[in-house]
């Protein structure tokens, strides 16, 4: 069973086809980044497979089932997690409040309306795991907009590992850290085991290269290649529309 | 929406018993005080707990869940016309018959507008709620069983009977049936707001989009919390209907729906018992301006909302909470 | 027969205030993206204005309609500049606070003009009627929905053909993006708030026509409106227009043919589009 397979996937905006007929499949444990100038279709391509956005036409599979029509909230049920490209934290609310609702997200007694929530000892506990292993339990009660942005991004990757989702989907993941930060997120992502698919957008090069076995690029919606990274640092094609402008 | 109030929202933490002091003490004040006071202030002070509670039940909605919604008097009003009706066509005066089909009504009336409503959202939801709103007011100006004879509402109302005979209730016990319910009403709320349902409520305000991602049916969720709000709604509609011996169209319509609004904003909308303090200030204020300018009250009514908006957008509440802040930690400090 | 065309005119006159209501509302609310919920309190601040003018001056009807206009269009103007502004980043309070202002502004109306309600009133080469098919229609009416069709034309002309129009459209869309263009979007709220305040006073006075002034028009006609632009969509003029236009009709025939459901019928239609189309007939997607 494949971990995701898209079908003649597109997505119009009135006249705009922000992605156009693109089909790939993904495996199980598949470390895929992909990568394309900007516009090309990439942060769209997210949206319709974590349904933010509905699909102009074909069809999205995930873990074998057709979840095309499917809302967000039952795709997260399935074990798909996403991080934004803008940090989404709760910024008003504290660390420990973030952490809390994340974890309860796909949990039965999230509908429970009478006890306080840090009744719940499994997912108290869990939190407190997450938190600590985040090195951020000290500041549990500190609001999350007061946390560097680095901090800010761990904390939001980490708290989408702590679901053990099954399909992992990290929008630009290392826009805005500092070099020692994102190799920070490298070394995460690099730890994650292999029962959870890792589907990536970023530019970094120095992610891209460190983490993925495969690349596919974007390009105006089309997929233009898509193999392992020494066939698309060597594809002319890639290189002149998107790593060269990158030198 | 901010620090101070997000603390004050969250459960206590453990060992920090203080926070409990003036809440008790306030009880304790609203059991102890009235008895010694004349039945004008008890009534006065029944009418600051039907909006507390009306104010409390719409800031789940509001504070808690951002929903903006002009038009929570439809389910204020649903209540007390519940009760209204069972008088002026039943005969009854029953408190157990009255009230809880009072609440089922409103409940129903809210279950009904949330959807129509919940099809749009921010200031659109304002809007529409502000109409369906308007469109109960209709009805119950036209349609002739909803009025007695000759008037528009339904007159003649008075305070309930409890079923036990030889005993009536007065201005005095009146007051304990309402504090009675109020409590039980504002612990309810209190749950509610700190279960795992009233936390996601708060995160479906701070990011819906992430909410969704995270695996919450934040649909779901936004019509849950209304629907309740609607039934606190209802609840304080059913003591109003009692306590104001006549319920009339001006009860469902938007001159009812904005006091709890001005009440959450002037009181705070982020902290639990903002609204409480909001109504405390309008129905004091009303009291003086009945007695100075009655032609004006409109006037400074609008006039404290927008001074509220422009200038102390979190709500007295949260000053106040911070006040208690700092004496609390200078008492805590010299005892040490 | 001539009861349907006497019926469809009088939805039209009626659709055309509307319209006029509607129309600075909807393109405040898509530019700015707030509602202004005191709008209908500006008609009613026009119309008061233009009757104090008209009637108790005895001026001139079209020297009432400008003072109308102009009384609600600075009152429109010292809300936006006075408080509104300072709430630059947060449309809900912006909004809260205008309806704060219709209690003010209503509660200073009755302290002006009292509370007894002042009766239609119009010029007086419009007063009486000229015949259609056989039977007798106020001059009144037909003015009004020529004034409101030309008025369409003017608008949807600024909307789409002009600089400032495309300013506006700009703003709609990216603020930001417009103000790094140069353009001042400060200066460019203003004048749009003004503008739809002024054609709401403009819209008192027309509407004195077939209404009259009285106290409860602020929420009377908010509530109008807010219907129009739901069922019409936000943001343009040509909503603004086929809202009212629908809604006037709608409610004439609903009259006619069901006196006993007046209102009803506009609410019916409202509640209808909601749960078909939320974002209105013409409007954006929500």
């Amino acid at each position: 069973m494949e971990a995701l397979r898209i079908k003649g996937l597109s997505k119009n905006f009135g006249g705009v086809s922000a992605v156009d007929n693109i089909s790939f499949g993904v495996e199980i444990g598949e470390r895929l980044v992909i990568i394309g100038p900007n516009g090309a279709g990439k942060t769209t391509l997210f949206n319709l497979i974590n349904g933010q956005l509905p699909a102009t036409s074909g069809r999205i599979y995930f873990l074998g089932k057709d979840i095309t029509a499917m809302p967000t909230h039952s795709r997260a049920h399935l074990g798909q997690a996403r991080a934004f490209q803008i940090i989404s934290l709760f910024l008003n609310l504290s660390v420990l409040d973030n952490a809390l609702l994340a974890l309860h997200g796909t949990k039965p007694y999230r509908f429970k309306l009478f006890r306080p929530i840090n009744h719940y000892k499994l997912i108290s506990d869990k939190v407190q795991e997450t938190l600590k292993e985040l090195d951020l339990w000290e500041k549990k009660d500190e609001l999350v907009k007061n946390l560097s942005y680095g901090e800010q991004r761990r904390m939001e990757i980490g708290l989408s590992l702590a679901l053990q989702p099954k399909l992992l989907l990290l929008d630009e993941p290392s826009a805005g850290l500092t070099m020692e930060e994102c190799s920070g997120i490298i070394d995460m992502i690099k730890n994650l085991g292999l029962d959870i698919t890792v589907i990536i957008v970023d530019h970094d090069m120095d992610l891209v290269f460190g983490v993925a076995e495969r690349i596919i690029v974007l390009h105006y919606g089309q997929i233009i290649a898509d193999g392992a990274p020494e066939q698309i640092q060597a594809d002319p094609r890639v290189k002149e529309i998107y790593l060269g402008i990158e030198e | 929406m901010k620090t101070a109030s997000q603390e004050a929202f969250s459960r206590p933490r453990q060992g920090q018993r203080i926070n409990l002091a003036p809440h008790v003490a306030g009880v304790v004040i609203l059991v102890i005080l009235p008895a010694f006071l004349s039945s004008y202030i008890q009534s006065v002070m029944t009418r600051f707990l039907i909006f507390a509670l009306f104010a409390m039940g719409y800031n789940l909605a509001f504070g808690c869940a951002g929903l903006i919604s002009l038009g929570h008097a439809a389910y204020f009003g649903a209540g007390g016309y519940t009760i209204a009706v069972i008088k002026l066509h039943y005969g009854s005066d029953l408190f157990w018959v009255g009230a809880p089909l009072g609440i089922l009504v409103a409940t129903l009336v809210a279950a009904m507008f949330g959807i129509i409503a919940l099809r749009v959202s921010g200031i659109y939801f304002l809007l529409v709620t502000f109409a369906l709103g308007q469109l109960l007011y209709s009805v119950a100006w036209n349609v002739s069983w909803l009025n007695t004879p000759g008037m528009q509402g339904i007159a003649g109302l008075s305070l309930p009977t409890v079923g036990i005979a030889g005993f009536t209730l007065n201005t005095t016990s009146f007051y304990y049936l309402v504090l009675l319910v109020s409590l039980i009403c504002f612990y309810l709320l209190f749950r509610i707001t700190n279960s795992p349902f009233g936390r996601a409520i708060v995160g479906i305000r701070e990011g819906e989009a992430r909410m969704r991602s995270l695996g919450y049916n934040t649909w779901l969720y936004k019509y849950i919390a209304f629907v309740i709000s609607g039934a606190f709604a209802g609840i304080a509609g059913v003591l109003f209907g009692y306590y104001n011996y006549l319920i009339s169209p001006t009860h469902l319509g938007v001159g009812t729906s904005f006091l709890p609004m001005c009440m959450a904003i002037i009181g705070g909308a982020g902290t639990f018992l903002g609204p409480v303090i909001g109504a405390a200030v309008i129905i004091f204020v009303e009291l003086f301006a009945s007695i100075m300018t009655p032609e004006r009250w409109p006037l400074i009514l609008g006039g404290l909302f927008v001074l509220a908006i422009m200038f102390a957008r979190e709500g007295i509440g949260v000053y106040l909470w911070r006040l208690w802040n700092k004496v609390s930690h200078h008492y805590g400090s010299t005892k040490n | 027969m001539e009861q349907f065309i006497i019926n469809l005119l009088n939805g039209l006159s009626y659709g055309m205030v509307l319209f006029m209501i509607a129309s600075g509302m909807s393109v405040v609310m898509g530019a700015m993206n707030i509602i202004n919920l005191a709008h209908g309190v500006l008609y009613m601040i026009g119309g008061y204005v233009g009757w104090t003018i008209a009637v108790k001056f005895g001026a001139p009807f079209v020297l009432g309609l400008l003072a109308g206009g102009l009384a609600a269009g600075f009152t429109g103007l010292m809300l936006e500049r006075g408080f509104l502004r300072h709430l630059y980043k947060q449309p809900n309070e912006q909004v809260l606070l205008t309806f704060g202002f219709v209690y003010i502004l209503t509660n200073l109306s009755l302290w002006v003009w009292g509370g007894w309600p002042r009766m239609p009133f119009t010029a007086k080469f419009l007063s009486g009627s000229f015949e259609i098919l056989g039977r007798a229609y106020p001059k009144a009416r037909m003015a009004t929905i020529i004034i409101g069709l030309v008025m369409a034309i003017v608008l949807w002309w600024l909307q789409d053909k002009t600089r400032v129009g495309s300013m506006v459209r700009a703003g709609m869309d990216n603020k930001e993006m417009a103000m790094g263009l140069g353009i001042n979007m400060e200066r460019v709220f203003a004048l749009v708030f003004f503008v739809a305040s002024f054609i709401a006073g403009l819209g008192g006075v027309l509407g004195a026509q077939l209404l009259g002034v009285y106290n409860t028009l602020g929420l009377e006609i908010l509530l109008l409106a807010l219907i129009v632009v739901i069922v019409g969509g936000v943001g343009s003029v040509q909503g603004a227009l086929l809202g009212g236009i629908l809604i006037g009709v709608i409610d004439a025939f609903g009259r006619a043919l069901f006196p006993k459901l007046a209102m009803f019928t506009m609410y019916f239609t409202m509640i209808i589009i909601l749960l078909v189309r939320p974002s209105g007939l013409l409007g954006r997607r929500v």
